[in-house]
């Protein structure tokens, strides 16, 4: 008895961090891929729930799915602390934010979008996000690049190529990802099967 | 109730088809609310972005919230927000499944190390945007001091987040706090 409440209150007290870390974040970044850089903190970081390397797992897996990032961030790593629960709570904290917010801000919308100080305060934040997404992408780019250089190197110079110069569409180049992976396996087994 | 259900199916279509974030997002929702329903012109769906700049949250969901309120009020801001969830959830649990499934061997590690490389890109194509968007606001080089202010800002915050184990959340206020009070004190900065 003594037990199984003890469960559910660490049950409990993890599903209130989730919600609370997810909402916060949801409640103030502009940029939904802030949500990345707060997770990686406080769920990698100071929780330990999972490690990094799982992080940058669920991140690969959130920019091969279409809709918005940080919802679909949220029900992954929701999914991952406490199973569908988790997830529900998690989704229920990255979008009760924008919701009531921009409910509210519809109704006002003359007196927020011509108040200087709400634009110089959201427009300072950006710079901090930006500081925040470099931070992700040093962090991605450890993940990847330790066990060898060439192979990440090389995809992430082309996949950047197609994406930021060429524009292409994404679902294409998450299949080709995808396949140079399964290409690689292939290779590499063949050549050591040779030696 | 059919204006809602319509509302669900136009964002479950606009999320489908909504790859790479929220600057593949607005074209996509704009093309939806006034091209395809009619909802609304050019001109109200203006005022969209320029609230994307002031208020929190991904950009998808904002977008989803202004369009169905507009429409149909709180049930259709309501209304719009599930539409465009539903499916992307579905599908990023079962892709999430697929992986579990395949975790730890040599394949599927080989796969997620090249996803991660397509994610790295993905990040660093909106970090290049907003970088800019942050350095240039109205499209024009900035002003020796303006310039020099924006990459301080921004290479103070990377510092601290990535140097001094400071938490992002605290960091990203204390930013918009900064560019608060330099800019109403300094009116060079604005």
């Amino acid at each position: 008895m003594n037990r199984r409440d003890a469960g559910k209150e660490r049950l409990g007290s993890k599903l209130l961090a989730l919600f609370w870390t997810i909402f916060t974040i949801s409640a103030t970044a502009n940029s939904g891929y802030a949500i990345l850089a707060v997770m990686q903190d406080e769920f990698v970081k100071k929780r330990a729930w999972f490690s990094e390397n799982q992080m940058a797992d669920n991140i690969a897996i959130v920019q091969s799915t279409p809709g918005a990032m940080a919802v679909n961030a949220s029900m992954v790593v929701g999914y991952q602390v406490a199973g569908l629960l988790g997830s529900l709570v998690a989704v229920l904290g990255c979008i009760l934010p924008p919701i009531v917010v921009m409910i509210v801000v519809t109704c006002f919308y003359e007196a927020i979008v011509g108040n200087e100080l709400v634009r110089l305060f959201m427009r300072g934040m950006q710079l901090g996000v930006v500081g925040m997404l470099l931070n992700v992408v040093v962090s991605l780019f450890v993940n990847v690049t330790k066990d060898g250089l060439a192979y990440p190197v090389v995809l992430m110079a082309l996949a950047f190529t197609y994406v930021h110069f060429l524009g292409w569409p994404i679902p294409y180049l998450a299949i080709g990802c995808a396949m140079a992976g399964i290409a690689k396996t292939l290779l590499v087994s063949k050549g050591v099967r040779r030696r | 109730m059919t204006l809602l259900i319509g509302i669900v199916l136009a964002f479950m279509r606009v999320s489908v088809i909504a790859f790479g974030g929220a600057y593949a997002a607005i074209p996509l929702v704009e093309n939806e609310a006034v091209a395809v329903q009619g909802w609304m012109t050019y001109e109200q769906f203006a005022d969209l972005v320029a609230l994307d700049e002031i208020t929190p949250g991904p950009i998808i969901i904002n977008s989803a919230t202004f369009v169905g309120m507009r429409v149909a009020g709180i049930p259709g801001a309501i209304a719009a927000t599930l539409g465009s969830i539903l499916i992307p959830c579905t599908l990023v649990m079962l892709l999430y499944r697929l992986y579990s499934r395949f975790k730890g061997s040599a394949m599927m590690d080989n796969v997620m190390v090249s996803l991660k490389c397509m994610a790295i890109a993905l990040i660093a194509s909106t970090l290049v945007r907003l970088a800019a968007a942050a350095f240039m606001p109205d499209g024009n080089l900035p002003s020796i001091t303006r310039g020099c202010y924006t990459i301080v800002v921004m290479g103070t915050a990377f510092f601290l987040i990535h140097n001094r184990q400071i938490s992002p959340l605290p960091v990203m206020l204390g930013c918009g706090l900064v560019n608060l009070v330099a800019c109403s004190l300094l009116p060079l900065m604005a």
